[in-house]
């Protein structure tokens, strides 16, 4: 469980000569145990505040706080290591490994994190069990249909039993049912473990079903249901 | 083993990635075994002619022979300590000393006692040295022992009688006492006999005139004079110089001039050795550096995946480099079993006694730590690229 704060983060990127604000100001708590969904138009910002609360990037101002702590002035090496024991992620596609079996990548976090490769054993085992997946730990991902990849790709999120989950359109690249299933999977297991999770999704009945949703327009948050919850209570 | 998956999931490539490396290792290995034997002969002989004095006709003498006499005045010396007559015949007459890359096939007249001295030691590996001043003996070297098909007990003819023996041409039986250890160097193709049976031989071969009016016990062909072991060349030069002043008639060799020719030899095998070696480099690391470069590119969105999910840059890196490394072991492995089969095949086919390329255990872990330190050094850059990687610019990247 982890409580993130954003504080009026920016993000810039420079192409070409031009700046363009992915994130103006964004400020942003998402409490322990949330379970929230981030929407918006294509290029609205989605991807970078989540790559910025996930330590894969350093905002260009503002500040991360995980639990408290500003994340944003730590080492490249310090953040490696808490994105690997604190963080999972799932995204869109391309979240395994094509030379590792199934097993092989609900595992790899512990290749990098040093944890115990048997309780870590255990553990994967017992997650693909979970999301349906315990017949096929010696296939390899070329061998599986999307939405089993994604499955997979959950199972490995989890395996650090993280205290946040950040999922980037994972149910972009599969049917409709399929998504409504992965998303069921994610919450379920979420759930168990008490973990913050922020979904990005484009599909909006997928984000009704969550908690809280937030929706992002070029780069700034123009509608928090946490808001309008609050505002109605 | 994931390296292993990973090298499979491009065949193509890593084959001939190995190829690369095999091709250099294959000429390292070749090479390193022509100059391993041509150094392991040197060796011998900068070992033996090191710790010797060579006593022979001084220049310009006609007749290749030395009184007897000469041996005690040699003696008397300073810091000669033991002085042996020498008589030496080709064992294979007629046969352009075979063809052999080291000694030619030579039966060697010398007292048991002298190899107890000097730097080049020997030793039988079945039966026994010969007795001193028995007859009919000869000890063998492995290579000579294998060219006359010969065991401990049997008996041979020496010298061997030649197709186009001229009349009057004697050979003797002797029966082989024992044969030495493999030396690699000029003993394996030597037959040792006693001094009266180098004697008999140098009989033999005077012309039929002299053989009546020559007392063979009162002459030699040469003299080796030895001194205290641990002797350094300039101290065993400077008795050279002094025996060649006060003993009349003779010619002592300076131990230094005949080491220094050996080793102008043997530095030629090493640069040999040294240019195969760059061969590899430039082969090999090409391949391993294309081959890499291609792979982290193609890998570009694994390794964003990898980072995301906590790799740090070591991690990677480490993960690179040993997939580098292995395609330096198997190609070294694979270059060297192939230079150790053509190697072999090339000795035995060739039916030169003794071989042409000696493939040491020295020359084994070198070539192998060579493809294998080359392919991580030439890993080194792409790992590094690969390890600095920004997840973010990795994962988004498509393709
Ligand atoms: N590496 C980059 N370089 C330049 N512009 C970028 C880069 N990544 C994203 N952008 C731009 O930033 C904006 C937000 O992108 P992104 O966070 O990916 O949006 P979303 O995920 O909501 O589609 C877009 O205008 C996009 O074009
Ligand atoms: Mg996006």
């Amino acid at each position: 469980m982890a409580t993130i704060e954003l504080r009026n983060i920016t993000k810039q990127y420079r192409q070409a000569g031009n700046v363009i604000n992915a994130l103006d100001d964004v400020s942003l708590t998402i409490d322990g145990g949330e379970f929230l969904s981030i929407v918006g138009r294509s290029g609205s910002g989605k991807t970078t505040l989540l790559d910025i609360c996930g330590l894969l990037m350093r905002p260009t101002s503002g500040q991360v706080f995980i639990d408290g702590a500003d994340a944003a002035s730590l080492p490249e090496r310090r953040r490696a290591e808490l994105r690997g024991r604190a963080i999972g992620f799932v995204f869109q596609e391309y979240n395994l490994i094509p030379t590792l079996d199934v097993l092989g990548n609900v595992m790899l976090p512990l290749r990098y994190s040093g944890g115990d490769r048997r309780d870590g054993r255990d553990r994967a085992m017992g997650l693909l069990q979970a999301v349906g997946m315990s017949d096929r730990v010696g296939h390899r991902p070329d061998q599986l249909s999307g939405g089993q990849q994604q499955r997979v790709a959950i199972a490995r999120s989890l395996i650090q039993r993280p205290a946040l989950l950040l999922a980037d359109e994972p149910t972009g690249a599969v049917d409709t049912q399929t998504a409504a299933e992965l998303l069921d999977m994610l919450r379920g297991l979420s759930r168990e473990d008490g973990v913050t999770v922020a979904i990005v999704t484009h599909d909006l009945d997928l984000a009704a079903s969550t908690d809280r949703t937030v929706r992002l327009q070029d780069g700034r948050v123009v509608e928090d249901s946490a808001g309008v919850r609050v505002a109605a209570a | 083993m994931e390296i292993f998956r990973n090298m499979r999931r491009r065949k193509m490539r890593s084959s001939l990635t190995i190829l690369g490396i095999v091709i250099g290792v294959l000429a390292l290995t070749t090479m390193g075994a022509l100059s391993e034997h041509l150094n392991s002969l040197v060796d011998g002989g900068v070992k033996y002619f090191g710790s010797s004095i060579q006593v022979t006709t001084p220049a310009g003498q006609s007749t290749p022979l030395l009184p007897m006499s000469a041996q005690k005045q040699i003696a008397a010396r300073p810091g000669v300590v033991a002085v042996y007559p020498h008589y030496s015949f080709e064992a294979k007459p007629g046969t352009n000393g075979g063809a052999s890359f080291g000694a030619p096939d030579t039966i060697i007249a010398a007292d048991p006692g002298e190899l107890s001295h000097g730097d080049l030691r020997l030793s039988v590996a079945s039966g026994t040295f010969v007795a001193s001043g028995s007859h009919g003996q000869v000890l063998l070297g492995s290579v000579i022992a294998k060219d006359l098909g010969a065991q401990v007990g049997s008996v041979v003819q020496l010298p061997q009688r030649p197709a186009d023996a001229k009349p009057g041409f004697v050979s003797h039986p002797f029966t082989v006492a024992g044969i030495l250890a493999t030396t690699q160097t000029a003993p394996d193709n030597f037959g040792y006999i006693t001094q009266p049976d180098g004697q008999m031989l140098l009989r033999d071969s005077l012309p039929p005139a002299l053989q009546g009016s020559v007392d063979v016990t009162t002459v030699a062909q040469s003299f080796t004079a030895y001194t205290t072991p641990g002797a350094s060349l300039a101290q065993l030069d400077t008795m050279a110089a002094d025996i060649s002043s006060h003993v009349p008639g003779v010619s002592a060799t300076k131990p230094s001039v005949t080491v220094a020719q050996f080793q102008s030899f043997s530095a030629t095998f090493t640069e040999i050795t040294v240019g195969a070696a760059i061969l590899a480099l430039v082969i090999g690391g090409l391949s391993v550096i294309n081959t890499m470069v291609m792979t982290v590119s193609e890998r570009v969105r694994e390794i964003g995946l990898r980072k995301a999910i906590g790799a740090r840059t070591g991690h990677i890196l480490r993960e690179y480099l040993r997939e580098a490394l292995a395609i330096g072991v198997i190609g070294g492995i694979v270059g060297w079993l192939l230079g150790f089969g053509l190697t072999s095949l090339i000795n035995s086919a060739s039916g030169v006694s003794g071989g042409l390329f000696l493939v040491t255990p020295r020359l084994t872990a070198i070539a192998i730590g060579f493809a294998a330190g080359l392919a991580t050094v030439a890993g080194v850059l792409p790992a590094i690229r690969a390890a600095r990687m920004d997840p973010v610019r990795a994962l988004r990247t498509t393709g």
